[in-house]
């Protein structure tokens, strides 16, 4: 199965609300159908930061018993569900990675009152993970140079700050910022000229 | 208020939460302002951030993890062991009862046997309720802001490994995997190690059949501490008597 072919399959999207509400009152099948949906993604999303099959394993695990808990914050009719559950499962990742760098000085927990709650996924397309704009996010990031494909990736897959990346590719700061800043530019260009024409 | 040029491709880092100072405080007061155009440029951030994170490639999750997951949660233990319990019970009285009312030269004996078996099942309703109580308790652990994540034993290729979760107010939980079921007339200690002085004991516990164990350890956690884990005789020791099978700093 292609990628956006188990996308599509996937993130039924219409049915995510009703999902949500099922979840909120503890409804078994629920939690059942959101692995179904979404276990596949978040294995292979925490996987590729943490590339160790068992962590990995742990961390899903992780991730899924924290959607249950704060699912009661999640607002069904306005929310998006692919994104959080994404953001939590990504947080849950770099936590780790932090954690056995001895980075624990900078968690992504602390900043998740703003990026983890379920609040700041209300008016977020709910489609956005099939949608045009997806397909033509990633064609766009394939055109990036190398170097601003790293920092992509190094803010994505690591979790790491644009000092944190100067450091690891021994490049000034102002270099790294360049490229980082180039980089979203192009990717946000790209979207903006493909909804124009 | 618009948004200054400078910070207008910085909102995908700062959903990220990976951008530093001083551009994060300015997102920030742009954001806490009401500005509509932050607030909207935050909204596509988080949708390209999701696009973006999506697009690792897709691998197959193990095969025992949807069964953990959904036996994390509670839904397999609880849920169905309660509907099981109280068919059990029904059935079991209803048994009875149609027994003792055809039967009446055994009465007392299929009485006796009704009593038994409610009380089997009251003892049994007991320990799920306790231990749902227990779960609960570790729930709200988790979701306290103080709580933090300490890793133990990720880069070690035998077992165990797992991850602690500190709350200097409240205690310390014990997340464990790869931790064997002990043997008959052993169980697991945990031990809050101190900078200085002897390790204090921080409960028992067990791991169940697939090598997972959950242990929550309340109190106040000095700083500084480490946690170890012994395998000690059934009633618990004082101290440790045995090498240590992992041990974590705080």
């Amino acid at each position: 199965m292609t990628f956006f072919a188990f996308l599509l399959a996937a993130f039924d999207t219409r049915n995510d609300s009703d999902l949500a509400e099922r979840l909120k009152r503890r409804e078994s099948p629920a939690m059942e159908e959101l692995y179904d949906r979404y276990g596949k993604l978040v294995y292979s999303v925490i996987f590729r930061i943490v590339k160790e099959a068992a962590v990995a394993e742990d961390l899903a695990q992780e991730t899924f018993l924290r959607i249950w808990n704060r699912v009661q914050f999640f607002d069904h009719e306005k929310g998006a569900m692919g994104p959080w559950i994404l953001a939590v499962a990504r947080n849950r990742a770099i936590d780790y990675l932090r954690s056995v760098d001895g980075r624990m000085a900078r968690k992504s927990s602390e900043f998740e009152g703003v990026m983890e709650h379920p609040s700041a996924f209300v008016n977020i397309e709910r489609d956005i993970l099939n949608s045009d704009r997806a397909r033509l996010l990633r064609e766009a990031f394939a055109k990036l140079t190398p170097n601003q494909r790293v920092v992509i990736e190094m803010a994505y897959y690591e979790g790491l700050s644009q000092s944190e990346m100067a450091e690891r590719m021994k490049q000034p700061l102002g270099t790294v910022k360049t490229w980082v800043r180039t980089a979203l530019k192009i990717l946000r260009n790209e979207l903006e000229e493909a909804v124009t024409t | 208020m618009s948004t200054p040029d400078d910070l207008r491709d910085l909102y995908e880092l700062y959903a990220l939460g990976v951008l530093e100072e001083p551009e994060r405080r300015r997102i920030e007061e742009a954001l806490q302002s009401g500005s509509a155009e932050a607030i909207e440029r935050l909204r596509q951030a988080i949708e390209n951030n999701a696009i973006l994170t999506a697009s690792a490639p897709l691998l197959e999750p193990p095969p025992g993890l949807r069964k953990r997951v959904l036996a994390g949660v509670g839904i397999e233990q609880w849920w169905w062991g309660w509907i099981g319990a109280l068919a059990a019970a029904a059935a079991g009285l209803l048994v009875a009862a149609f027994y003792l009312g055809n039967q009446v030269s055994q009465r007392e004996s299929e009485l006796a046997e009704a009593r038994s078996q409610a009380e089997r099942l009251i003892a049994q309703s007991a320990r799920t309720n306790a231990e749902l109580a227990r779960l609960r308790h570790v729930l709200s652990f988790l979701n306290a802001p103080e709580t933090r994540l300490v890793t133990f034993g990720p880069k070690d290729p035998k077992p165990p490994r797992g991850r602690l979760l500190v709350n200097p107010a409240s205690g310390v939980l014990l997340i464990a995997s790869n931790l064997p079921p002990a043997p008959a007339g052993r169980i697991y200690e945990m031990w809050l190690i101190p900078k200085s002085g002897k390790p204090i004991a921080a409960g028992l516990f067990q791991s169940d059949e697939a090598g997972n164990a959950v242990h929550l350890r309340e109190g106040a956690v000095s700083a500084g501490a480490a946690v170890a884990v012994t395998l000690e005789p059934e009633a618990g020791s004082a101290q440790p008597t045995s090498t240590p099978l992992f041990v974590a700093g705080l």
